[in-house]
């Protein structure tokens, strides 16, 4: 009796879970299905029938997308191309950098090197928009407002949570495949790239993906430091689809989202079962 | 193949703990050599200075007649096998094994031909292409002993390598490395905390403890004629049996007098006491449990059993004496009237005796051997 209470008790439970987690799906889904809904519809019916399906009257076909590509006089290709170039240099930076320093941090037991490391977790906690003034003055003296040079601004930024997440996990390693290495004939730069390195790759994926989602739909950092005329990334240019007298093109902009996300959203389902690996790895070990 | 010699070698780490004293150590060309102590002795410590991954605090180590202090790992000439094998989990078996080949620029076809060699010696050569995570524990270690191999390397250390196995493998591989080194026929430094290992692999056993040696001397030497307490009760299982009793000189002749016996020390232990013209004095008395036999009723010294365990070829007897001394009696099984060995069981009143010639004698105060040169 009692037992067959408190089975259906679970069973209860678990309902209540379910139905609660399926909420707070909804809740977390609706948004980016509005702007896909939205970027297909007439301008006018976004606001007055946002949840409605684009049909009859409403639907826009791609005329959106056409409109939010080829608007103003400045083209859409080339914020795509400066977006990628920054994304990628940047997160190739991280990568790169901040495992070697994350490697010499883990291994090497000294005073500067428990500061730095502690400098770098502190470096976490701080929010962007306490340092953003004086940082877009320093990015503008240094002449880092371009996009060539923007990724060392975001090596500095990134290199907080990297460094965390790859000295958990550089700890995990043992250190006699290091020593065995160092029988075998390598010298710390060959130990680094021929035997550290392809060890990190569960850290370096989950890391790689977290770098690129921020760095991609990143606006405040790029408008703040590069000079908005000349480069524009994707998410400044979609700002730009605002009118001069507060009009904005609503079907437009949902549609340059929608084109902005899609890469993201790929990628992070391609990748997104190492996210969990090296998120794992380095907090479980650190 | 080269010679090793360590001279007054010292490791003190960064918080002032001294791990290795003074260790001085000649090793010979072709020699396999066995660190052997209890957790924290300092063998790993000293084995990892000749490797070179342990920096030395003081004194100088030689290899080939050169001191390679200030020498890379690399340049020692030395290879090297791991307790948790470190093989390198992103490689192959094959690439393992090839790295440091590949390291020096050896040609394909000759790294080629040496890594199929030693994994044909090793038995995994079906494994060449399987990723270090796909073998077993054992497999893993011959790929580890096999990346040692190809190295042509003047010495070979081991750190403890067959203590991740399970005891079946484990004597296995023993054996195994037995016939490596008949085979690969070079110098071996060999470290383990465990006995049987030291025993059966060493041509000479070092044995350490808190930082110092101990004993250095071949397996007969150091089981037969151990230089202090330390090592009596480390080499052989079960351990020796000591006894806190008085050695009496007496007409010329020597007696021990444990719990109430009187057994005479007679053979060459007995010449050797009065040679060295012993007195009488207290003594802690060693006597190894397969050296203690049953005796008749109301003969040697009165006992009760308290465990008996059953080992197969031969019993263990766990019995203590009326002062409570705890005494292990190793008995063969072979020779035993099945009523005698029914009849041991918990509680059971026996006598224990020894002979004179078994019999090692130790120092109160310093556990010195008596017998001592």
């Amino acid at each position: 009796m009692n037992k067959q209470e408190s089975l259906a008790a679970e069973r209860r439970r678990k309902t209540v879970l379910s139905i609660v987690l399926a909420v707070i799906c909804i809740i977390y889904v609706l948004p980016v299905l509005s702007v896909v809904i939205n970027s297909f519809k007439v301008n006018t019916f976004v606001k007055t029938d946002t949840f409605a399906i684009p049909t009859g009257e409403m639907w826009a076909g791609f005329s959106n997308f056409i409109k939010g590509m080829t608007f103003g006089n400045y083209p859409f290709w080339r914020s795509v191309t400066y977006s990628a170039l920054i994304t990628l240099v940047s997160t190739a930076l991280i990568l790169l950098f901040t495992s070697m320093a994350a490697w010499y941090i883990a291994r090497v037991n000294s005073l500067l090197c428990k500061a730095i490391y502690y400098l770098c977790v502190f470096s976490m906690v701080v929010p962007f928009q306490m340092v953003m003034f004086t940082l877009s003055k320093t990015a503008d003296s240094l002449r880092l407002n371009t996009p060539w040079t923007i990724p060392i601004v975001y090596l500095g930024f990134g290199a907080g949570l990297s460094i965390f997440m790859f000295v958990g996990f550089v700890k995990s390693i043992p250190l006699e495949i290091e020593e065995a290495a160092s029988i075998d004939g390598c010298g710390p730069v060959r130990t680094y790239f021929s035997v550290v390195f392809p060890m990190l790759k569960p850290t370096m994926i989950s890391v790689g993906i977290l770098e690129i989602m921020w760095i991609w739909n990143d606006y405040l950092l790029p408008y703040l430091v590069l000079d908005i005329n000349e480069y524009r990334t994707i998410p400044i240019h979609i700002q730009y689809l605002k009118g001069s007298y507060g009009t904005v093109d609503l079907g437009a902009t949902m549609a340059l989202i929608l084109l902005s996300i899609i890469p993201v959203i790929i990628f992070y389902l391609i990748c997104q079962k190492y996210i969990i690996k090296g998120v794992a790895a380095g907090a479980v070990k650190g | 193949m080269a010679s090793v010699k360590l001279t007054k070698v010292k490791k003190v780490y960064d918080n002032k703990v001294v791990a290795v004293h003074d260790f001085d150590l000649d090793i010979k060309d072709k020699e396999f050599i066995v660190f052997v102590g209890p957790s924290g002795c300092g063998k790993s410590t000293t084995l990892r200075m000749v490797a070179g991954l342990e920096d030395i605090s003081g004194g100088t180590v030689e290899i080939d007649g050169e001191v390679v202090n200030d020498l890379q790992p690399k340049d020692r000439g030395i290879a090297m096998v791991f307790q948790n094998y470190a093989l390198y989990p992103h490689m192959t078996v094959y690439d393992n094994i090839a790295f440091s080949l590949r390291l020096q620029k050896v040609p394909e076809d000759v790294i080629y031909e040496k890594v199929t060699n030693a994994a044909e010696i090793l038995g995994i050569t079906d494994y060449l292409m399987r990723k270090p995570r796909a073998l077993s524990g054992g497999q893993r270690q011959r790929v580890a002993i096999g990346r040692a191999m190809v190295r042509n390397s003047k010495v070979f250390l081991m750190d403890e390598p067959l203590s991740n196995l399970d005891a079946k493998l484990r004597n296995q591989m023993r054996a195994e490395i037995i016939l490596l080194r008949q085979k690969l026929d070079t110098t071996f430094i060999y470290v383990t905390h465990d006995q049987t290992e030291a025993m059966t692999l060493g041509d000479r056993i070092v044995i350490m403890k808190d930082g110092y040696i101990q004993q250095v001397g071949t397996p007969t030497e150091v089981f037969e004629m151990p230089k202090n307490l330390f090592v009596a009760e480390f080499i052989g299982a079960p351990k020796m049996n000591i006894m806190r009793t008085e050695l009496v000189a007496e007409g010329g002749k020597y007696f021990v007098t444990p719990f109430g016996a009187k057994i005479e020390v007679d053979g060459e232990k007995g010449k050797a006491l009065a040679a060295k013209g012993q007195k009488s004095a207290a003594i802690d008395l060693g006597v190894r449990p397969e050296h203690i036999v049953l005796a008749k009723q109301g003969e040697g010294i009165p006992c009760v059993l308290e465990v008996n365990e059953m080992m197969g070829s031969e019993l263990h007897l766990h019995v203590y004496t009326e002062d409570g001394t705890r005494l292990i009696v190793r008995v063969p099984t072979i020779g035993l009237d099945p009523a005698e060995r029914e009849s041991l069981v918990q509680g059971k009143k026996l006598f224990v005796t020894f002979e004179g010639k078994v019999m090692h004698f130790f120092d109160t105060e310093s556990g010195e051997n008596l017998l001592n040169d």
